[in-house]
């Protein structure tokens, strides 16, 4: 891996962006549910202001009503001088003012009835503070026509409204910025953790592809989702050890049993090039090497087929047949060549046996331990030796099973009679190639089933158990 | 016999054209998959030997579009591809026989020859004669010199493969697949064990010998 900036692979991990992708809708939820805060509030703040003009107003129109008009100048002159944000105004039919502390509105206000709001210029006539600079104002008014002309306006500066929601939005702000930083830093720090994690797991996988198999990704004693795929890779990397072992096994034994004939061969027709060769040992040499290189053929496509049952053939190739058929057949084929070496060959099946397999590859493999029984049996002291081929249903498993009682495989030698190229020390001057018990347990082992060798005492049972398909 | 023979190895081809010659055949030669085509649908062959896998046009589809043209010539197909499935694919394309390479020439040529005479009318026969033995496939009957001789069902069947290409040589191989329907070879000299009794069966105690072993390739039934 190419080193990126820190940065720059910090943004690409998930868990960083998937931090930046909350903050954004976090950031988008809070300022508009604090929107709808602040103009709910500012509206409340204006209507109780509108009260309050209100009241004044009637009470200054009850004033005028049970007194006079100057009562109601009195009072309003009480008012405007009173400190606050209270606007003013009572003046004449001509718009003059004559009590009030504020007088310049636009025209439609003196005219017509109604509420209006007006920007306007904050003048000297507020007292509340000595700060007097003037200022943008912003206010609600209520304008009134009295009796005799007269119009009275009483209004509320509200700009204080507007700080209100100003300070509100002010300590959002800090707020978000806040949290903001926060998630980006929590964010960044797990982000980082992830990735030092996935370093590790990278790291490791490099050594392996440079040829350190035996290495493995350290484990944690968190047990969190990344041990958890740190154990799968390293039982996935211990199988392909594993298998890897066992190619290196089969390579070099393919190498020792294919030299072996490879130079007889060359040697035969090295001696039948010779000058003082008759053509009748030529004939001979040529023979033999065609023989030889038959029996080539026949190993590389037994291992080619073990191969491939290995990687495991679609299972397409899996048809429903009867067992009992099968073994029957066999039977009818091999039982001269049976009778020929000296044994008895006999089945003991009952009725059909259905099974969901690939039938030529069963058939091969019970032909293969067939050929062995006929091939190793014999030679032992055992006299009228005998060949059962059974089959046989348990629970939910099918038994194929071939049985002698020759002279059988010494105790020691049974696990390893299976491996691919092992010749047990008395078969290896006959003749054969060590594969057919491993085709065998690759045959089984392709239908989820096991090759099982056992002492007949005397004799050798050999069993396939495979699981009973669904029917 | 008039052979045409499509494969792209030059030199399992010229080897292949000579021996042939050597058998008695007329060999052409096509090198890839359309110029074999070509060839096949121009001329008449008595048999095809083509090659699985060529160069430009593999020859399963050359097969398939022959016999969608009505030609039926018989087709014999080479193969480095040899399992079972494979088999099957080429034979439902189209094709008569399969031979998976590496092969013996005994065995091309004898698959070849049968192929060739697989038209003859003898298919719908049901007595077979070879000199003085006989086989009626209808009541199973077997004599040789009018004696009835008692045949196991397998023995007739092989003694039947046998008689229906008599003349012709039949190998080892030929014998497990058709009589047997078995698809692999086995370790051991099964099959010449099941000869050696039908021989024991039909030739022992007559003049002269019927069943004969061809050396190198495998057994004949014929009358000389």
């Amino acid at each position: 891996m190419t080193a990126k900036p820190r940065f720059l692979r910090l943004w690409r991990t998930t868990t960083f962006r998937l931090t930046a992708i909350f903050i954004l809708i976090f950031v988008l939820a809070s300022i508009s549910l604090l929107a709808f805060m602040a103009y709910q509030s500012s509206i409340q703040i204006q209507r109780s202001q509108a009260q309050a003009i209100l009241r004044e107003i009637n009470e200054l129109k009850r004033l005028e009503k049970r007194r006079s008009i100057r009562a109601v100048a009195n009072a309003v002159q009480n008012l405007a001088r009173r400190p606050g944000k209270g606007i003013y105004y009572l003046g004449d039919n001509q718009g003059r003012m004559l009590v009030g502390n504020f007088s310049s509105f636009p025209r439609n206000v003196l005219l017509r009835d109604g509420i209006y709001t007006i920007d306007y210029k904050q003048e000297l006539v507020f007292f509340d503070n000595d700060n007097r600079k003037r200022k943008k104002g912003y206010a609600l008014i209520y304008s009134i026509g009295l009796n005799d002309g007269f119009r009275l306006i009483v209004g509320r500066d509200i700009v204080e409204r507007r700080g209100y929601t100003a300070i509100i939005f002010r300590g959002f702000l800090f707020g978000v910025i806040g949290i903001v930083i926060l998630s980006l830093i929590t964010g960044g720090l797990t982000a980082m953790r992830v990735l030092r994690r996935i370093d590790i797991i990278s790291n490791t996988s490099e050594k392996i592809m440079t040829g350190n198999l035996s290495e493995r990704i350290p484990v944690t004693k968190r047990n969190d989702e990344f041990d958890r795929l740190a154990t799968s890779l390293n039982n996935m990397l211990d199988r392909i050890e594993q298998l890897m072992i066992g190619l290196k096994e089969v390579s070099d034994n393919v190498a020792h049993d294919l030299k072996t004939p490879l130079t007889r061969m060359r040697n035969k027709a090295e001696a039948a090039l010779r000058k003082g060769a008759s053509d009748k040992d030529r004939i001979r040499a040529l023979e033999e090497n065609i023989k030889e290189s038959d029996q080539l053929i026949k190993i590389f496509n037994a291992l080619l087929l073990i191969a491939r049952i290995k990687a495991g053939t679609p299972s397409g190739s899996f048809k429903q047949f009867d067992v009992n058929e099968v073994v029957n057949d066999i039977a009818d084929l091999y039982s001269p060549l049976a009778e020929e070496e000296g044994y008895e060959l006999e089945t003991k099946i009952s009725g059909s046996m259905i099974i969901i397999a690939n039938r030529e590859l069963i058939m091969q493999a019970l032909v293969n331990l067939l050929e062995n029984a006929i091939k190793y049996a014999g030679g032992g002291e055992q006299k009228n030796i005998k060949i059962f081929l059974a089959t046989r249903e348990i629970n939910d498993r099918v038994e194929i099973e071939v049985a002698d009682n020759g002279r059988g495989i010494p105790k020691k030698d049974i696990e390893r009679a299976t491996e691919r190229f092992v010749r047990l020390e008395k078969s290896r001057s006959d003749p054969g190639f060590g594969l057919g018990l491993a085709l065998v347990k690759a045959v089984a082992k392709l239908h989820n089933g096991q090759l099982i060798l056992r002492d007949n005492q005397p004799g050798l049972r050999a069993i396939i158990s495979l699981p009973k398909g669904k029917n | 016999m008039k052979i045409l023979l499509v494969e792209d190895d030059r030199e399992a081809a010229s080897y292949l054209l000579q021996a042939l010659d050597e058998a008695g055949h007329v060999t052409h030669h096509a090198t890839d998959g359309e110029t074999g085509y070509a060839m096949a649908s121009d001329m008449d062959y008595d048999v095809l030997i083509i090659d699985r896998m060529l160069p430009r046009r593999d020859g399963l589809s050359i097969i398939e579009s022959l016999r969608a043209e009505g030609n039926k010539t018989p087709v014999l197909i080479l193969s480095a591809l040899g399992e079972v499935d494979d088999r099957v694919t080429g034979l439902r394309s189209g094709g008569d026989d399969y031979l998976t390479k590496p092969y013996a020439f005994s065995e091309l040529l004898a698959r070849v020859e049968i192929l060739a005479r697989r038209s003859n009318p003898l298919e719908n026969t049901n007595i077979f004669q070879v000199g003085t033995l006989t086989l009626d496939r209808l009541s199973r009957k077997v004599k040789r010199d009018g004696k009835e001789i008692l045949l196991q069902p397998r023995e007739f069947r092989l003694l039947e493969y046998l008689m229906k290409h008599s003349g012709q040589v039949v190998t080892r191989t030929m014998l497990l697949e058709n009589v047997w329907d078995y698809h692999f070879d086995p370790q051991t000299n099964v099959i010449d064990v099941h000869i050696s009794r039908l021989r024991a069966k039909i030739d022992k105690g007559f003049e002269p010998a019927l069943l004969r072993t061809i050396r190198g390739a495998g057994y004949m039934i014929n009358d000389s």
